[in-house]
């Protein structure tokens, strides 16, 4: 598994220089490819009653988006990297998922995405909409204000959540590939309170010895590969010790798999990656289980 | 016999641009909207000439200068560069490229900075194609 093109999705107000320059630390896991891609909501060009179909609108918005591309793609252009760019009008989701296909990109990067509140009430966040559909990595980004500043390397400090579950093999495997960008990784696996309800003191005791076996087993993995990894047990509610092992150990990201689940199965069951993608101040990346 | 001259350009009003001042000037239009089918179309139709873009999907410029320099078989071909993107960074990217191994190549035949008056790239083509 290695990381060699990424997908920038930014529509210029939620995602900036600073974070595209502060992806430039996957050059040392092998990245060489940038794909840029902004995409104008089709609302801002369509059909309006007098004026017809807003084409030099659309003209000047696709403008504006090849002027600061160009701006970006400079810079790691004189590094020797190869940067293409794509400027659709449409949805955002569906477009995400087409340049993915037709760029054969290794991760995607974008900021999390709302949806007006009716909307997001049964269709959920354009965020999880894309977790849903994508088989590809995806990395959120969440600036905390307008004025908010992403650190300079995202991936420094690793809070690795695992839950055992077929994702997790996964998730190691993509946390291997970015050996370079990685300083430290934090594992972290949480026995939730239901968990452990009606289990014995014994049996207790038990599940907690079998689940910090494994986080050494899969910390060795780490040390062998020369990361510094640290294994941590927690009980409680799974995401929100995740947010608090992340503050506890100074992370600088969050990273977890998911399952695919359709949307009416997500809002039954719940998903934590898809919650904190939501939720998390933190840079979050979540792998999806059916990884390609 | 009238120049096959290919250009490879995103943008659909530029290449409308380009394909009007090409027909006014007695020159055969060949359009390719991105790097990746600029190399099918130059494989397959040996263009006298190619104006090429730099930012595009699939496969930029960039690379595709350097692809068709380091071909012994479509070196020779006149390319002119006709970008948004500085000339200073593709001299750059180009140097760079050849820091990662690749050898060196030469400067295109020329270079122009959108946006372009139709005069300017006429002349440019009848410079290098006569």
């Amino acid at each position: 598994m290695k990381i060699t093109k990424i997908l920038f999705v930014s529509e210029f107000e939620e995602l900036w220089l600073d974070a595209l320059q502060s992806l430039m630390v996957l050059r040392k896991a092998g990245m060489n490819d940038v794909v840029f891609l902004h995409v104008i909501h089709r609302d801002k060009v369509a059909m309006r009653r007098g004026a017809g179909y807003l084409k030099q609108e659309e003209r000047k918005l696709r403008e504006i988006a090849d002027i600061r591309f160009i701006d970006w793609a400079e810079t790691l252009y004189e590094e020797g990297m190869e940067v293409v760019a794509h400027i659709a009008i449409g949805n955002i989701v569906p477009k995400i998922l087409s340049v993915t296909e037709i760029e054969g990109v290794d991760l995607i990067i974008t900021a999390r995405r709302k949806r007006a509140k009716l909307e997001e009430l049964y269709a959920g966040s354009e965020t999880s909409d894309l977790l849903r559909r994508t088989v590809k990595p995806v990395l959120i980004y969440n600036y905390l204000s307008q004025s908010g500043k992403v650190g300079e390397n995202p991936f420094e400090r690793l809070l690795l959540g695992l839950d055992w579950s077929e994702s997790s093999e996964k998730v190691l495997d993509y946390v291997l590939a970015l050996k370079g960008a990685v300083k430290r990784v934090d594992i972290v696996n949480v026995i939730s309170e239901k968990d452990i309800a009606k289990l014995s003191k014994m049996e207790t005791h038990k599940l907690e010895r079998g689940n910090k076996k494994r986080l050494d087993e899969v910390c060795d993995v780490l040390i062998k590969e020369k990361f510094d990894a640290r294994p941590h047990l927690y009980i409680g509610n799974t995401e929100e010790q995740i947010q608090k092992g992340a503050s506890e150990h100074r992370a600088t990201m969050i990273v977890l798999g998911a399952k695919r689940k359709s949307v009416w199965k997500e809002k039954w069951s719940g998903s934590v990656s898809h919650s904190l993608a939501d939720k998390s101040e933190l840079p979050i990346l979540i792998i999806p289980t059916e990884i390609k | 016999m009238a120049k096959k001259v290919l250009n490879v350009e995103d943008d659909a009003d530029i290449r409308t641009f380009v394909t009007t001042v090409l027909e006014e000037n007695g020159y055969i239009p060949i359009m390719a909207i991105d790097g990746a089918e600029g190399m099918e179309k130059v494989r397959k139709e040996r263009p006298d000439l190619i104006i090429l873009d730099i930012l595009m999907p699939r496969e930029s410029g960039i690379k595709m200068y350097h692809e068709l320099k380091l071909d012994p078989s479509l070196k020779d071909i006149p390319i002119v560069m006709l970008s948004g993107v500085s000339k200073r960074t593709f001299i750059r990217s180009q140097a760079a490229l050849t820091e990662f191994g690749d050898e060196t190549v030469p400067e295109p035949q020329a270079y122009l900075e959108k946006p372009v008056e139709p005069e300017d790239l006429a002349e440019t083509l009848k410079k290098i194609l006569g």
